[in-house]
């Protein structure tokens, strides 16, 4: 709208104003605030997601500095882990195949727990670990039985539980001597630990050293026990040996004792190769310190040291101390004080008895048959001993060792029969009792010292079907005679000398056990016995021994009677079942009233020196 | 494509348990083994005590966060080895989950679940591992199947609750 002012005039009494009028152009638009249209119209609302704050946790958000706590770490050597063959990993050593467990050769196993998760046997942490990372490598070792169990390491049938901790003892020792009563595994806790070593890193080569004829056994139990493991018995010509030796990618070699001293000088002691683990199996073997064997073994460079026998004191102290020095518990030649070594053998020996650990096994029953020398036999004895004990004292100061001996020989055999006219007094017996045995389908062991006896018998006892096993029989035979032993229902008697037969046979299919004659040391008869009364064994073993009545036989049981002390005082009480003392020179000259001079003169003789024998 | 058996071969496991000292400090181990339980590295701190500030600051979340947050962190950054699954019985040191990225399980304590028959079903969001059952952290769902592959791997007579033991008594032996 345009605005026009109009001229005016105004006339007042005292005032005269004039008012003209003036155009004025004021430029006003017009526009739409929309609100009357806002208010009628419907409201619009633009719809967004939007992340909500996330929800307070329990920490406060602020984060202090605080210290880091420090912390201590043990790093453990690689586990060799199984593979199986075709697998895209290398391992050094494949993962056995599980056995059947029907196929599997079973002990008894009537009071075994089934799951061996049940139990946990852990390892102890030995004294000789002194520092914390040490003592803790042994702390976070598994049990035992999960490290055997299932996937890993395969075994083919349940250990018991004292094998398990003898497994667990020698798994954590550098040095220890395990001197388990014959028969309740030795072999198989010894592989089982040195098996564990292997897988875990901790070893890379074990020496086992033992008696030629159980060489064989070493393999047959290596190959049941851990069959993963390469293992190479050291035989042949001197440079295949040489070869042998030298050999790195097998981690387990066998050799027994005389190769051992012989290629140990070939080689030479610096020049022959250092292992992680050497094993002595019959360790009692070096028990004279000052012999070749002896002398080989000591200086084999290793980093641990195992000794395995049923019998560390064969004949005196210083057998044990013997061993003590092998395994490195004891400085060489150090004294044979009972009383340190007593409380040695709690440190570094392992001893368990049949009777202790083994309360399902079937007894042990045995009977001394007294028995009177036939006639011929009777005066063919008489007449040798009053002869022999004319000589000897006939011969004075100058008798020694051997010519009493000689005469303790020569009556020993005519006990066992007599050359002249071949009555036997034990020969009658025995054929009596096999008629019974072999009726009933069982099987027996007879042990004598000579192998002349042995043949002899052979010849007599036809009608058993009797074997042979003696150092006559070659090496690569005797395997097969033990089998037909087992597996042939007509042999029913397996004749052995105890030289090669005492130690380290598994014949627990055999229920009846002859000592035909007497060995000097009742650790080797209980060695000979425990061939068949050891686990596996099903049935009561009866153990006869033949002594003839008023002989030298009669005599020699009492004297070894009276030996045992020693061996409980060395190794604890109760522990005198099975292991004493041989005879020694004095004793051997006390089997006879000798004495030397005339008349009033008249004195015993004593043996000029101590010799054992 | 990954090889099962390879994968078998480097699955680890790690164990992480503590213990609280007469005088209210505590230590923590951390072990990692291999499916068969066999160690392979063992990380322990040495005695922690929680400061006043400490104790004022956490209040009820004291423990989660030492056990957790401070020591079981501290272990797993040393460690060499690193685990595949972190293995706990304890609900405080659960909590180290939420400051690593390793998945992590507690075993169940109910009593019967040693006991249990293998076919016996677990309750829905645990998973049996050997003889044992295990849950997870309640904010870490995803790590069920971490836990479902741990299963895979071990045997079924394991018990996951010995190596735990393992620890504790390595603990024991560093005080």
């Amino acid at each position: 709208m345009d605005h026009v002012a109009q001229n005016t005039a105004v006339h007042f009494d005292t005032l005269q104003v004039d008012a003209h009028a003036l155009p004025v152009h004021l430029a006003v638009k017009l526009f739409n605030s929309g609100l009357g249209a806002g208010i009628t119209r419907a409201p619009r609302f633009d719809v967004t997601s939007e992340d909500l704050v996330p929800p307070p946790r329990l920490m406060p958000a602020w984060h202090p500095n605080w210290a880091t706590p420090r912390t201590i770490g043990v790093q453990f050597a690689d586990v060799i882990e199984p593979t199986r063959s075709g697998s895209a990993m290398s391992s050094p050593y494949p993962l056995p195949s599980p056995l059947d467990s029907d196929s599997a050769i079973l002990p008894a196993t009537a009071s075994r727990p089934r799951n061996r998760n049940d139990r946990r046997t852990r390892i102890d942490v030995p004294d000789t670990a002194l520092s914390i990372t040490d003592r803790l490598f042994f702390l976070l070792q598994p049990p035992i039985e999960s490290l055997l169990s299932g996937q890993e390491l395969l075994m083919p049938f349940e250990p018991f539980p004292f094998q398990y901790q003898g497994i667990a003892w020698l798994f954590s020792r550098s040095c220890g001597l395990l001197a388990d009563e014959m028969g309740l595994g030795k072999t198989m806790q010894a592989i089982s630990a040195f098996r564990l070593l292997l897988r875990a890193g901790q070893i890379r080569s074990v020496l086992l050293v033992c008696p030629k004829p159980l060489i064989t056994n070493w393999q047959r139990e290596l190959e049941m026990w851990a069959e993963e493991i390469p293992v190479v018995a050291i035989e042949g010509p001197s440079p295949r040996r040489r070869m042998l030796w030298e050999m790195q990618n097998i981690p387990v070699k066998i050799a027994n004792y005389e190769l051992l001293v012989r290629d140990v000088a070939m080689i030479g002691e610096d020049d022959f190769p250092a292992f992680d683990l050497v094993i002595l199996d019959e360790a009692q073997r070096i028990k004279n310190r000052d012999s070749q064997t002896n002398h080989a073994v000591r200086g084999l460079r290793r980093q641990r040291s195992w000794a395995l026998t049923g019998t560390p004191i064969e004949n005196r102290p210083s057998d044990f101390v013997s061993l003590l020095e092998f395994i490195g518990a004891v400085p060489d030649h150090s004294p044979s004080d009972i009383r340190q070594l007593n409380r040695l053998a709690r440190d570094f020996v392992l001893r368990r008895t049949k009777d202790r650990v083994l309360t399902d096994l079937p007894p042990r029953l045995d009977r001394d048959e007294l028995l009177e020398l036939n006639p011929a036999q009777a005066l063919a004895y008489r007449t040798a001993e009053q002869d022999g004990v004319v000589q000897l004292s006939d011969m004075g100061e100058s008798i020694t060792i051997q010519h009493v001996f000689e005469l303790v020989l020569r009556l020993k055999q005519i006990c066992n029969f007599d050359p002249l006219t071949g009555q036997s007094c034990k020969l009658d017996r025995l054929a009596a009792e096999m008629e019974e045995i072999a009726e009933s389908g069982g099987k027996a062991i007879l042990f004598s010292q000579w192998t002349r006896s042995l043949d002899w018998m052979n010849v007599h006892l036809r009608r058993f079907s009797p074997l042979i096993y003696h150092g006559g029989v070659p090496s690569a035979r005797r395997d097969d005679v033990l089998a037909r032993f087992r597996d042939d229902p007509d042999c029913h008697l397996l004749l052995m000398s105890y030289g090669v037969g005492a130690v380290g046979l598994n014949l627990q299919w055999a229920g009846y056990v002859f000592l035909y004659d007497r060995w000097w040391n009742p650790a080797v008869e209980d060695q000979a016995i425990n061939r068949a009364h050891r686990i596996g064994q099903q049935n009561p073993v009866l153990v006869t021994k033949f002594i003839c009545r008023n002989t030298i036989e009669e005599r020699i049981d009492r004297v070894l009677q009276q030996k045992r002390e020693l061996f409980r005082a060395v190794l604890g009480d109760g522990d005198v079942s099975n292991s004493s003392l041989s005879l020694d020179a004095r004793d051997i000259f006390a089997l006879f009233d000798l004495k030397a001079g005339r008349g009033e003169q008249l004195r015993s003789i004593q043996p000029p020196g101590a010799d054992e024998l | 494509m990954s090889d099962p058996a390879a994968d078998s071969r480097t699955f680890r496991l790690g164990f992480l348990a503590a213990l609280e000292t007469e005088d209210g400090a505590f230590v923590a181990g951390l072990l990692v083994t291999n499916r068969y339980g066999r160690p392979l590295e063992f990380q322990c701190t040495s005695p922690v005590r929680p400061t006043r500030a400490q104790e004022l600051l956490y209040g009820e979340t004291l423990r989660p966060f030492l056990l957790g947050e401070l020591m079981g962190r501290a272990l797993l950054e040393r460690l060499g080895t690193q685990p595949d699954l972190l293995v706990t019985d304890h609900d405080d040191i659960l909590d180290l989950r939420n400051h690593i990225a390793i998945p992590m399980a507690r075993i169940e304590t109910q009593p019967d679940t040693a006991t249990a028959g293998p076919t016996d079903a677990p309750p829905l969001g645990r998973v049996r591992m050997g003889r044992r059952i295990l849950s997870i952290h309640s904010a870490h769902q995803d790590d069920i199947s971490a836990l479902h592959h741990g299963a895979t791997q071990v045997a079924e007579e394991t018990d996951l609750q010995e190596p735990l033991e393992r620890v504790r008594q390595a603990l024991a032996e560093t005080l």
